[in-house]
């Protein structure tokens, strides 16, 4: 027995007082698991790093696995495909070729018919209208480019999108050129904070969107009001985020700086402003992903523009194709913002370790 | 280890200790200390009615002098070199810098702390440039000044490396260097090493020594550690706990210049003894054992 365990019978002659000993079923015998030969696999350690080979392949894993679901809820019949395409009629009098129905439908009408004597209709099963499969997306996002409007004056896809990106730009860039300086301030004076995030925190529980119909009336029906919901939308958050970013800048190095002679305005300049820097940078991309949120708010306010007009307007013709192929337009975007951001933050904040 | 040697008195100073401490006397006073006392109250007034964390502590240091402050655990020795620092209100008597009451971080008063301080976004270079620049130093005149200071910690090859590229040791080191740039008085040094290794801690005491010697520096060096203390000090302020208080200050009877070796020379043993003594006084809670019961089969005792 090499087992650590409280002995079940303890001779009575030792002496007991300096360490009593209880009975043996009031302690709990050591776990004793079989050695394990193998290291364990890394994939569901916690907290441990993978391989950067793997870290490749998963990445490609989490855009490839939604694509084979995609894939094979479209192009496996048995799965889902709850519609029927009607190819031939029969003797059904409502249904007409290239009409979709519900199978059930489908398979109610022609048992009618059978009984009647009549002819059944034949169809294929397909997938219903909003969602279509992704050949034909990919082949929407390739002609969404080509295809000029259906109607003379409506903007092509690339100018609706370029007019959402400069909305985006306009509406983040006055919330940060803002947003950025008070939310430093906060966080660094208890006296501008107290001041002013009492009514920011009460503003930023209203949606943005309430303000819509308010800033229409105040600044018209064009872009104004549009980049005035972004900013809404994006600067409140925006200053709580950055104070409470910027007081998590450690006091030991302001208290360093203070021993080395800075003063006020030096500590906010040389330590706060360059300390803080490299967070408020990784918060500012979280927030400018929000700013495509209330994009799609805003631009259906007013005169409606931009890629969620243009949605709104492919989906009230049902091309879904053309609807997805936006969102993932949108998609691609964002995706694309952000890495590059985060390979300039790279770039700008050198001492930032890779993760950060 | 109930057998004792027989160890001098710890208050018998050699013929060259008595002249070094004579000489050292006769120096300007740097700091003074009167009848601090500071009390935690919250803003609520709890705190209230609980013992200083700093009683009435007053003692003097000399110019150039080797200064250390040790003590138990919650004893304030922390606190007390924040006050002097200026980076904590005192809630009563004096502190005296040149002459003159201190009411705030200055750049006369040097601090190195325990945690690593240093600036993550400036190299070395520029994090030893801080004080220069923020006193109103040229870009030229700092950088010349970072330079010879890294050069006198022997850092100066990691000029333009990132504080996180430096191991425990080399901060330490820049942040001594970035104190000493702005030329202070003194340098508050808080449990700087505490957090560095056993064997980098040795090398970092005897730089310290090495560039306490070449610049005319005063130091104020706070650790819970006996031999770092000894190693030292010329005279080790010893602080006992709740209210915080000086319970003696010792003149350290072990010859310059200091080394390892000296680690269990007879006057390196008394003072320690000594220092014991006061920091662990024989119904101190740290003594006492703990309610233990026996977990192991009888017979397989680790100590007897």
């Amino acid at each position: 027995m090499i087992q650590r365990r409280v002995t079940d019978s303890l001779p009575t002659d030792i002496d007991q007082t300096s360490a009593p000993a209880l009975p043996a079923r009031a302690v709990l015998s050591p776990v004793t698991a079989p050695p394990r030969l193998r290291p364990p696999s890394p994939a569901f350690q916690v907290r441990k790093p993978i391989s950067s080979r793997a870290n490749l392949w998963l990445t490609q894993g989490a855009f490839l696995l939604p694509l084979l679901l995609w894939c094979a809820v479209s192009y496996l019949p048995f799965l889902w495909h709850p519609k029927v395409n009607i190819l031939d009629p029969g003797s059904v009098d409502y249904f007409q070729k290239g009409m979709q129905v519900d199978r059930a439908e489908f398979r109610d009408e022609n048992r009618k018919q059978i009984a009647a004597g009549g002819a059944p209709a034949t169809g294929v099963r397909e997938n219903p209208v909003y969602l279509p499969a992704p050949h034909l997306v990919a082949k929407a996002l390739y002609t969404a480019f080509k295809t000029p409007p259906l109607r003379d004056g409506e903007p092509w896809l690339h100018e609706s999108l370029g007019h959402s990106i400069r909305i985006i730009t306009l509406g983040f860039l006055l919330s940060a050129l803002f947003g950025v300086p008070l939310g430093i301030l906060c966080g660094t004076f208890a006296l501008v904070s107290r001041l002013s995030e009492p009514f920011v925190d009460f503003i930023r529980y209203m949606p943005a969107p309430v303000f819509g119909a308010l800033s229409v009336a105040i600044l018209g029906i064009d872009d104004a009001p549009k980049v005035a919901i972004i900013f809404v939308g994006t600067f409140f958050q925006m200053v709580l985020v950055l104070a409470n970013t910027t007081r998590s800048l450690p006091a030991a190095l302001l208290e360093a700086a203070q021993t080395l002679g800075a003063k006020r305005r030096q500590l906010l300049l040389n330590v706060v402003v360059p300390g803080v820097l490299p967070l408020l940078y990784r918060d500012m991309r979280i927030l400018l992903g929000w700013a495509w949120t209330y994009l799609i708010v805003a631009e259906l306010i007013g005169a409606s523009s931009g890629i969620s007009f243009f949605i709104y307007q492919q989906a009230k013709y049902r091309n879904y194709d053309n609807v997805y192929a936006a969102i993932i337009i949108i998609g691609l975007i964002g995706l694309g913002t952000d890495i590059a951001l985060k390979w300039l933050g790279r770039f700008f904040f050198p001492w930032e370790k890779a993760d950060a | 280890m109930q057998e004792t040697l027989a160890l001098p008195d710890y208050l018998d100073l050699s013929p060259d200790l008595v002249k070094r401490f004579r000489t050292i006397e006769s120096r300007e006073t740097i700091l003074r200390i009167e009848h601090l006392r500071k009390d935690f109250v919250g803003r609520n007034g709890d705190g209230a009615g609980m013992p200083p964390v700093l009683g009435d502590i007053s003692f003097e240091v000399k110019r150039r002098e080797f200064i250390c402050v040790i003590g138990a655990s919650g004893c304030g020795k922390s606190t007390m070199l924040r006050i002097l620092g200026g980076l904590e209100p005192r809630t009563g008597g004096d502190v005296r810098m040149n002459g003159h009451s201190v009411s705030g971080p200055g750049a006369d008063r040097g601090m190195v702390f325990q945690e690593y301080t240093l600036f993550p976004w400036l190299t070395v270079k520029k994090n030893v440039m801080f004080g220069p620049r923020m006193s109103g130093h040229g870009k030229d005149a700092s950088e010349a000044e970072a330079l010879q200071w890294l050069d006198m910690v022997g850092l100066s090859e990691r000029a333009d490396a990132y504080p996180h590229q430096l191991s425990g040791g080399m901060k330490q080191r820049v942040a001594i260097a970035r104190a000493l740039a702005n030329y202070p008085a003194i340098l508050l040094m808080d449990e700087p090493f505490g957090a560095l290794d056993a064997q980098t801690r040795c090398q970092m005491q005897r730089h310290l020594l090495q560039i306490w010697k070449n610049v005319d520096v005063t130091v104020l060096f706070v650790t819970h550690d006996l031999d770092e203390a000894i190693l030292l000090a010329d005279r080790i302020v010893v602080l006992g706990a709740r209210p915080g208080r000086i319970l003696e200050i010792i003149k350290v009877p072990v010859d310059r210049p200091r080394h390892q070796g000296q680690l269990l020379s007879p006057h390196f043993l008394a003072i320690k003894k000594r220092l014991e003594q006061l920091i662990h006084p024989d119904d101190s809670e740290a003594l006492k054992d703990l309610p233990l019961m026996r977990m192991t089969q009888v017979g397989d005792e680790a100590e007897d």
